[in-house]
């Protein structure tokens, strides 16, 4: 009899300990929403350790929905939304923000544009009225329309014309990969579309998209929900809700035959390789376990690809992974998972993608035992928290989620779903997404020197 | 997709917005609400305790994510410690600090740290070597342990040296063909002459001359004790992160000579004009540079201050002028890099061909203006609080206060400075704006260094001074 409650005492101290630690490094973020009545949606995050907020304002459209023969119009308009109002001309905002001791940054990505500042407290009121203000109204001119087309273009050659790679693992990659306009134009924009867009377009995208109804705003930090709810309320309550257009089904299957082509760099002198799988849709049961799964794969130099391709083979510089522009939480329609590496000039794309495929193949077979699955698992978890400890991403992540989800409590539910990942998860989801079929591959080579 | 590329492309600091020259700078809308008042400065306690052995331990313990940063930063460790065959030798040296000790490999380090939620891995400075580790708040023990294995009983196993220089000749060819990598380098050696701060990047003699026993002979030069120190903040009792500090660091012992000390850096150069070949270049890679002053120097605030109004954020001088104003770039920033036994001044933007000229008259332009004419008032606030919510935004992070202490002890300075820094900051007067301007800014005293189409932009270029071509 006491030999056979032995193992089970021993469980029970080893859960107990487990539990201890569990206890230890658990970090659950307070999450309060609201919508008012114009339709925006507000999150508040409560964190009084600092006396900084950071503040996210998302506006659920991106590139898929820019204007066809307007490639890159999202971004631009991004950057046009910093050029003032009839209210608060050219060069308050950025003046405000700073003198407030503030930081501010806007990005565009497929599914949404977010804007974001952090700053003392003491500048969160302007910042609220400064946010309204443009969400309002622009101040449509000519003058910062060209000055923004110019400054665009100077980003795109400082980003991809001058730059070796180009960042074809995120442009190029989607050209290829996807079927569908929204989803394989380019986000970045044509010089001859960025110059042709005009004030009509600016301020229809404006009207379309801007309002208040098509956006979430989200407050983290030395805060309380209430003081967060009445000042939007205060800044925000009175803009009109206006109608958004329904936009198109940009929906697309996986693929079921491999895209490969082989592009010439002028500028690189090392050659690289981009893969990228088409992922679960958001919201399918899929999609945590390809999260572990990239991470198993691609996260780090613990990683399966890394050990295999850097270290192993010896046959890449570098390999890394991600899930388009975003995280593996944070879009809204058709992805890619893209596995990027630079490999040696005397090795080949195929023994990169041979080296990745013998990974991904004992994943399908075997699975993963259970210590290396924990490992994984373990830095993923430390990982999510580790991107909400700035109150600015803070606020971001739950803007972003309740834009894409409708629910900014997925911040809480992320770390249960990574939790609950089974080999068997892993092994479904390699099989299924991670297939030659569905792999689009570009091989980046030096150009021949004439 | 401002912020976007910041993920892509490293040191890319300007991503955005707006600033204009058409509103008076004073202007605010009158319907804008008002600041609230200031909440006073925090100022974190930092726990100091030294060991017997020397090593300084720094502890500064925090309530919120359930993580533990440590950073091992060791001093005369770094690129200036490296001897002139080796340049940049330092970061191989880091580097290979993690891919194996004397009871693990490369692999087992890279899982064990995966396992505790964190990582372990080192990098080099100007200054020294920092060796950053972090975990799960319950994973702090082991983490200082696994910290302490690899930086002090690093293997550097043959196979390891072998792929890491492989590599790193690899990474060579790969920076070689960006701009910013060739323009830095060039405005280093203009800056700095013959001192090691002036020839901190690898060339692939060095890397090819590297040896297992060069990596040991030096890592047992340079990581000593007495010449290191230790910092430990996150979700940890000071008591407890110090009994960790000393389990894991106690017994440290150094053995042999010490790396010598670094000789002061030269506070005058004669500027030099180098146009950097790039065929076909799309865009010019400009910087202006010359010596600057350490970061212990008397005039190390007024110049901190003069480089955040000149060139140091969205609102500052030059990234209105060429970016708001004039469409040159997606960027523009100039200020003060600020070493142990030096520094320079440098200033730099990617401009397109056509304008190239026109950015260095424009850069010039302001670079007298700020050493001519008071800064107002509101602007000298304006930068002031500027500064300050940097601090703020930044303290809230508890790696990056690690960071900034690390950071800060390996140039020079105490502990205090942390809390000091912004009053000082407060106190700076416009005449003193104008004065460090005009002594360290002075357009003569600026080397130019253009990589870019020399068949595109040469011609602009003859009114800046006779520009050498070269390839390097």
């Amino acid at each position: 009899m006491r030999l056979r409650y032995l193992p089970a005492l021993l469980a029970g101290v080893s859960l107990s300990l487990s539990a201890a630690a569990a206890t230890s490094d658990q970090w659950t973020l307070p999450v309060n929403v609201k919508k008012l009545d114009n339709g925006l949606t507000v999150v508040v995050s409560e964190d009084h350790s600092s006396p900084t907020v950071g503040v996210s304002v998302v506006y659920h459209v991106g590139m898929r929905l820019e204007p066809r023969n307007r490639t890159g119009f999202a971004h631009l308009f991004e950057h046009l939304m910093f050029q003032g109002t009839p209210n608060a001309p050219k060069g308050v905002f950025d003046r405000a923000i700073t003198g407030g001791g503030g930081r501010n940054n806007g990005s565009t990505r497929p599914d949404f544009t977010n804007y974001i500042e952090t700053a003392p407290v003491s500048s969160l009121e302007p910042i609220l009225w400064l946010e309204a203000d443009r969400m309002k109204t622009l101040d449509f001119n000519p003058a910062t329309l060209k000055n923004q087309q110019d400054v665009v273009k100077e980003e795109i050659r400082v980003n991809v014309k001058n730059q070796p790679y180009g960042g074809f693992y995120w442009l190029d990659i989607s050209q290829l990969g996807f079927q569908k306009w929204e989803n394989n134009h380019d986000g970045y924009g044509s010089f001859e579309d960025l110059e042709g867009a005009s004030l009509d377009d600016v301020r229809a995208f404006h009207r379309d998209y801007y309002g208040p109804n098509n956006a979430v705003l989200a407050i983290a930090g030395d805060i309380s929900p209430a003081q967060g709810f009445a000042l939007a309320q205060k800044y925000f309550g009175g803009i009109p809700a206006r109608p958004v257009p329904k936009g198109s089904d940009f929906t697309e299957g996986l693929n079921t035959q491999e895209k490969r082509i082989e592009q010439s760099d002028a500028l690189a002198q090392v050659p690289a390789v981009a893969v990228g799988w088409k992922v679960p849709d958001q919201g399918s049961a899929d999609q945590a376990p390809m999260a572990v799964l990239s991470e198993l794969l691609a996260g780090g130099d613990a990683s399966l690809f890394y050990q295999s391709m850097v270290k192993g083979r010896e046959i890449a510089l570098n390999v890394q992974g991600g899930f388009g522009l975003t995280g593996p939480f944070e879009y809204g329609g058709p992805t890619l998972f893209t596995v990027f590496g630079l490999y040696k000039p005397n090795s080949s794309a195929d023994a990169m993608l041979a080296s990745m495929d013998e990974q991904i193949a004992k994943v399908v077979k075997d699975g993963v035992d259970a210590a290396t699955l924990k490992r994984v698992k373990t830095r993923m978890l430390a990982d999510w928290n580790n991107d909400l400890e700035n109150i600015l991403s803070r606020a971001d992540t739950l803007a972003k989620l309740q834009t894409l989800w409708g629910d900014a409590h997925v911040v809480n539910k992320v770390p249960g779903w990574i939790e609950g990942v089974t080999s068997a998860d892993l092994q479904r989801v390699a099989a299924t997404y991670l297939t030659k079929a569905n792999r689009t591959v570009i091989d980046r080579k030096p150009a021949v020197k004439k | 997709m401002k912020q976007l590329m910041l993920t892509m492309i490293v040191g890319a600091l300007f991503a955005h917005s707006a600033q204009a020259a058409d509103v008076p700078k004073e202007t605010m809308p009158a319907a804008m609400p008002a600041y609230a008042k200031d909440k006073p400065l925090p100022v974190p306690h930092i726990g100091k305790k030294t060991l017997s052995n020397g090593l300084q331990v720094w502890i500064v313990p925090r309530t919120g994510i359930p993580r533990v940063d440590m950073v091992l930063a060791v001093r005369d460790a770094g690129f200036a410690a490296d001897d002139a065959k080796h340049p940049g030798f330092a970061e191989l040296l880091a580097g290979l600090l993690n891919e194996g000790t004397a009871k693990r490999d490369s692999r087992a380090i890279a899982e064990a740290a995966q396992g505790m939620g964190g990582s372990v891995a080192a990098g080099a400075s100007a200054d020294g070597i920092s060796v950053q580790a972090s975990a799960l708040a319950s994973q702090a023990g082991p983490m200082m342990q696994l910290l302490a294995e690899v930086a002090r009983t690093p293997s550097f196993p043959d196979n390891e040296v072998a792929l890491a220089k492989a590599n790193a000749l690899q990474t060579l060819r790969v920076s070689e063909t960006q701009p910013r990598f060739r323009a830095e380098r060039a405005i280093s050696r203009a800056i700095y002459g013959d001192h090691p701060y002036g020839h901190m990047t690898p060339t692939a003699e060095a890397i090819e001359s590297t040896t297992q026993e060069l990596l040991r002979g030096e890592h047992a030069k340079r990581f000593r004790p007495e010449r290191a120190l230790l910092v430990i903040t996150g979700r940890i009792k000071e008591a407890d992160a110090l009994k960790l500090a000393q389990k894991a660091f106690g017994d440290w012992k150094a053995s042999g000579p010490a790396t010598a000390e670094v000789p002061k850096a030269t506070a005058t150069a004669k500027p030099v004009h180098l146009l950097l070949e790039r065929g076909g270049s799309v865009q010019s890679t400009l910087r202006l540079g010359s010596p600057g002053i350490a970061a212990t120097s008397a005039d190390q605030i007024p110049l901190r201050l003069t480089s955040t109004i000149l060139g140091g954020g969205f609102s500052s001088r030059v990234n209105i002028k060429l970016r708001e104003e004039k469409g040159y770039t997606y960027g523009a920033s100039a200020g003060a890099r600020l070493l142990r036994e030096g520094g320079s001044i440098v200033g730099g933007a990617d401009v397109r061909n056509e304008v190239t000229g026109a950015a260095l008259t424009e850069y010039f332009n302001e670079y007298k203006r700020i050493g001519a004419d008071l800064v107002s008032a509101d602007e000298m606030k304006m930068h002031k609080r500027y500064v300050a919510g940097g601090y703020l935004l930044s303290n809230q992070m508890q790696r990056a206060v690690a960071n900034t202490l690390a950071a800060n002890w390996l140039v020079g300075l105490p502990a205090e400075f942390l809390g000091q820094y912004v009053p000082l900051i407060e106190k700076v007067t416009p005449e003193q704006v104008r004065d460090v301007a005009k002594k360290y800014f002075a357009p003569e005293n600026q080397s130019i260094v253009v990589v870019g189409d020399s068949k595109a932009v040469g011609e602009q270029l003859k009114a800046y001074g006779d520009f050498t071509v070269t390839d390097k």
